[in-house]
């Protein structure tokens, strides 16, 4: 799916590189150098030959105007044409073209076309109807592509012989044309207006084309978005279905564990405290020896409770072991925060109440975190050692260290949590930090 | 070592061509040409052998305070091929920066925006003042309420007089006020059969057409930009009236150019280079040596002046030259500067454009140079009036073609002693639908 969406966009991104496109330009571009060649062309044989035949005055006599020189519009006219070809292979033949450059030859173009119809008294402004063309193609930016277009088509509309003709003496075509027999008036008449429509027909060709693909990614867009909503719809199902089978998973396992560990230790204790009745009288000595057992039976019952309740703990942190909890932490406090940190215990297995865990791996990242915040410590050794019956926890770091330790140095939270355990802990800034706290702790026999 | 020579050698490549540059570019700035377009011959289709003194004066005073300039012109182009040639020219991209233009043209080029509109140039030159034109000249080279073109020669039309038959018929020489009245109670005087052979001997007037009085009834008969005639207007009518009128003292008879020349005409019109080249040599040909002339305004219609035609030569500048500064300052040496002008009273045969030339007593003292002794030399004061007063000829495209058909149609009206009024209400629709073609 996601794979799909990739090439769709690549389809769109290269778009303007079509080569139905490229060949549209390019055909617009041949059209127009023609057309423009033949006009200027024409003026200037029928002018030598109007020389020729001494009959320039008389030909004047039948004219609006007509253009300063010839020869010399000949010559601009193609220079100009040259450089819309030009400005169309920096575009087409220059690949990953910057966005910049594209518009700046849209601009250049767009100032050779002015001034071709100008040079050619606004005869023929079909120029103006490829750079509309090109900026449909390649001007992506709505704001830029809508001032283009307004140009072009002001452009167009101003740009209109019979219109500027009213406010200056512009030369026409016509005038030249008319100078030929009336046959020969009719071909001529003629190519011109094949050259002027077929430059029409195939602005709107490529128009109607471009319109037509720009329709056709449209839809494609519409549908990608479609399928998308439905897919997520599909997910919301599934987030839904896996939380109730999640919770439906976890109740059965609550049976289940009830069963295994309570049930099974009351059923024992039961049956047993049945025979303690029925034995009391016979031996007392005997029922003594039942209900020893039974209290043993009880405490491994306990014992298998408490485990159960651990292991449906539900937080993140304590879902690990201790142990893994704080090689995960110290991992990514060293991976974050560039300090170098050593962890070490003796103990094989860190396993404690809940309370005393949750103590041990808080007051470690207080520790950690004040070393690396107040201490500027760039290595911090952190033991944990069972010592006299005791949890013995040094935190100690290489940083600048404190001379008086105050509250509030991060300390207060780690004495608060030390002592809710009826510990100690002492705190030592001469030389790094050294956090030293003693926990006693409940190894399993009893549960309050 | 490769690199080096390399290096050395794309230098030395560069040196040269920049100071080849140099040297063409100041080659090019050492030596300015401005091209002159002008035709040989006279503008008032008179012989005229002395068409280049005039300019080459004005190349050579040009050329003297301008250095590095070059004026070129192109000697030995007619004023028939005139047009042609410059427009052939013209078509090229090829036309002179300074220009004579004939009247026939101006309208078309300058609608064309091949004339350089004058009025930027008129404006930045502090030392410009358009009084000092002749102000019926001056109009002549507007276009569109611009102007395109500078007066350079102007010539007005006025009325010979011969002297001799007027006092042996015992008659004053008319003032320079008078009218329409005097003439025909002249004309009705002196037109008689002094030999008695049944033929009319002695005439009033030769070749004074309904235009020439038109022109003096303070009527236009075209709207200046050649949109409509106005021929059926009453001024118009009462002038062709009153060329029926002479015309009925002849009694079908016509004055002849031999009649005149015979001494038996009492008024002819005539140009004013008509008037000088029959006296200049080597054309002097003693055509009036048997009486006295003497030149006059034509006589006011009722409703106008003593008025009559102004034609104007004029001079323009091209819109594409690269020379505007070079070739207004030329084109203003030769229009406006009062040494040139006093030439053309020497060399040409029009009147200069300026007030100041032509109503100078150096004027006289040229004309009486070229003068029969006895004759008398029009005033500068006489010839100024006529020419500040006189009527332009209108230049628009169709004017000859609709002149022509009017001219043709007045005459058969004439001749068929048709109702005046009504035909020509006929005739301006003819000449309108013409017009507006």
């Amino acid at each position: 799916m996601k794979l799909m969406n990739g090439s769709k966009e690549q389809n769109i991104m290269s778009e303007m590189k079509d080569r139905r496109v490229t060949a549209f330009q390019g055909a617009m571009l041949a059209i127009n150098v023609a057309m423009v060649s033949y006009l200027c062309v024409f003026i200037y044989v029928t002018t030598e030959q109007i020389r020729a035949h001494y009959s320039a005055r008389a030909f004047l006599d039948n004219v609006v105007t007509i253009p300063a020189d010839p020869k010399m519009n000949l010559i601009i006219c193609l220079l100009l044409m040259g450089g819309l070809a030009v400005t169309f292979a920096v575009r087409h033949f220059w690949t990953n073209i910057p966005n910049s450059w594209t518009v700046a030859t849209l601009i250049v173009d767009f100032v050779i076309c002015g001034a071709v119809i100008y040079q050619l008294d606004f005869n023929y402004n079909g120029l103006l109807l490829m750079v509309f063309a090109n900026v449909v193609a390649y001007v992506q930016d709505g704001k830029l592509k809508l001032m283009f277009v307004v140009l072009a088509i002001c452009g167009y509309l101003v740009a209109d012989y019979n219109l500027l003709s009213i406010y200056m003496p512009l030369y026409r075509v016509s005038d030249y044309i008319q100078y030929y027999s009336a046959n020969a008036q009719q071909y001529l008449f003629s190519i011109n207006n094949i050259i002027v429509s077929l430059n029409i027909i195939l602005f709107i060709a490529y128009c109607v084309y471009v319109i037509n693909r720009q329709r056709g990614t449209i839809e494609e867009v519409n549908q990608l978005y479609h399928e998308l909503q439905t897919a997520n719809e599909q997910l919301h199902e599934y987030a839904d279905m896996s939380e109730r089978m999640a919770q439906t998973r976890e109740r059965n396992r609550l049976a289940r564990e009830i069963h295994d560990t309570l049930g099974h230790t009351l059923t024992g204790i039961a049956t047993g405290l049945d025979a303690c009745l029925a034995l009391v009288d016979v031996s007392p000595e005997q029922t003594k020896k039942q209900l020893e057992l039974l209290s043993k039976v009880s405490r491994e019952g306990i014992q298998d409770i408490r485990r159960s309740v651990n292991e449906l703990r539900p937080d993140s942190l304590e879902r690990l072991s201790l142990e893994v909890a704080i090689r995960k932490m110290v991992t990514e406090m060293s991976q974050v925060s560039d300090v170098k940190i050593y962890f070490e215990t003796d103990e094989k297995h860190l396993k404690f109440d809940e309370d005393e865990e949750n103590a041990i791996y808080r007051v470690i990242q207080e520790g950690i975190t004040n070393a690396v915040r107040h201490g500027k410590a760039s290595r911090i050794w952190i033991s944990l050692k069972r010592v006299d019956g005791e949890i013995l926890l040094v935190i100690q770091d290489d940083g600048i260290g404190a001379k008086e330790i105050k509250s509030g140095f991060g300390t207060k939270h780690i004495k608060e949590r030390i002592e809710m355990l009826r510990g100690t802990v002492s705190f030592d800034g001469s030389n790094g930090f050294t956090v030293t706290a003693r926990i006693p702790i409940r190894w399993g026999e009893t549960y309050d | 070592m490769k690199r080096k020579t390399v290096l050395i050698t794309a230098a030395a490549v560069l040196a040269v061509s920049g100071a080849s540059l140099a040297v063409y570019a100041g080659n090019t700035r050492r030596e300015t040409v401005l091209e002159f377009g002008m035709f040989t011959g006279s503008n008032w289709d008179v012989e005229n052998a002395n068409s280049f003194i005039i300019i080459d004066k004005a190349i050579e005073t040009f050329q003297e305070t301008h250095p590095g300039v070059r004026i070129h012109y192109y000697s030995g182009v007619r004023k028939d091929d005139y047009s042609e040639w410059f427009s052939r020219k013209l078509l090229a991209g090829q036309e002179p920066d300074v220009f004579m233009v004939l009247g026939t043209d101006f309208n078309q080029f300058s609608s064309m925006g091949v004339m350089k509109n004058l009025e930027p140039l008129i404006e930045q030159d502090k030392t410009f003042e358009t009084d000092k034109y002749f102000s019926s000249a001056f109009r002549t080279g507007q276009y569109g309420g611009n102007q395109y073109a500078l007066p350079y020669e102007t010539v007005p039309t006025l009325m010979f007089v011969n002297k001799t038959l007027l006092t042996r018929e015992g008659i004053a020489m008319p003032d320079e006020d008078w009218t329409w009245d005097d003439l025909y109670s002249i004309c009705e005087q002196v037109t008689k059969d002094a030999d008695g052979d049944g033929r009319l001997d002695q005439f009033g007037t030769y070749n004074y057409g309904w235009l020439d009085a038109v022109y003096s009834n303070g009527v236009e008969i075209f709207a200046s930009d050649g949109s409509e005639c106005y021929l059926a207007d009453d001024r118009v009518a009462d002038a062709v009236k009153f060329i029926g009128q002479i015309n009925d003292l002849y009694q079908g008879q016509n004055a002849t150019q031999e009649d005149f020349n015979a001494g038996d005409v009492a008024f002819m019109p005539l140009t004013f280079a008509e008037y000088r080249t029959y006296k200049t040599y080597p054309y002097r040909v003693k055509r009036y040596g048997s009486f006295q002339w003497d030149c006059i305004t034509m006589p006011a219609g009722k409703d106008g002046d003593n008025v009559s035609q102004v034609d104007t030569l004029l001079m323009g500048i091209s819109a594409n030259t690269r020379h505007e500064e070079l070739a207004w300052e030329f084109l203003k040496l030769l229009t406006y500067n009062e040494e040139i002008q006093t030439e053309i009273f020497r060399s040409s045969q029009g009147a200069s454009v300026l007030k100041a030339v032509t109503q100078s007593d150096e004027m006289e003292s040229i004309v009486q140079a070229d003068m029969e002794e006895g004759d008398t030399v029009i005033s500068g004061e006489l010839l100024g009036r006529v020419i500040e007063e006189g009527r332009i000829v209108p230049r628009f495209k169709q004017y000859e073609q609709a002149m022509s058909l009017a001219d043709s149609e007045i005459s058969n009206i004439l001749q068929n002693d048709r109702t005046v009024d009504s035909s020509l209400k006929t005739l301006q629709r003819t000449v309108n639908n013409y017009l507006q073609q």
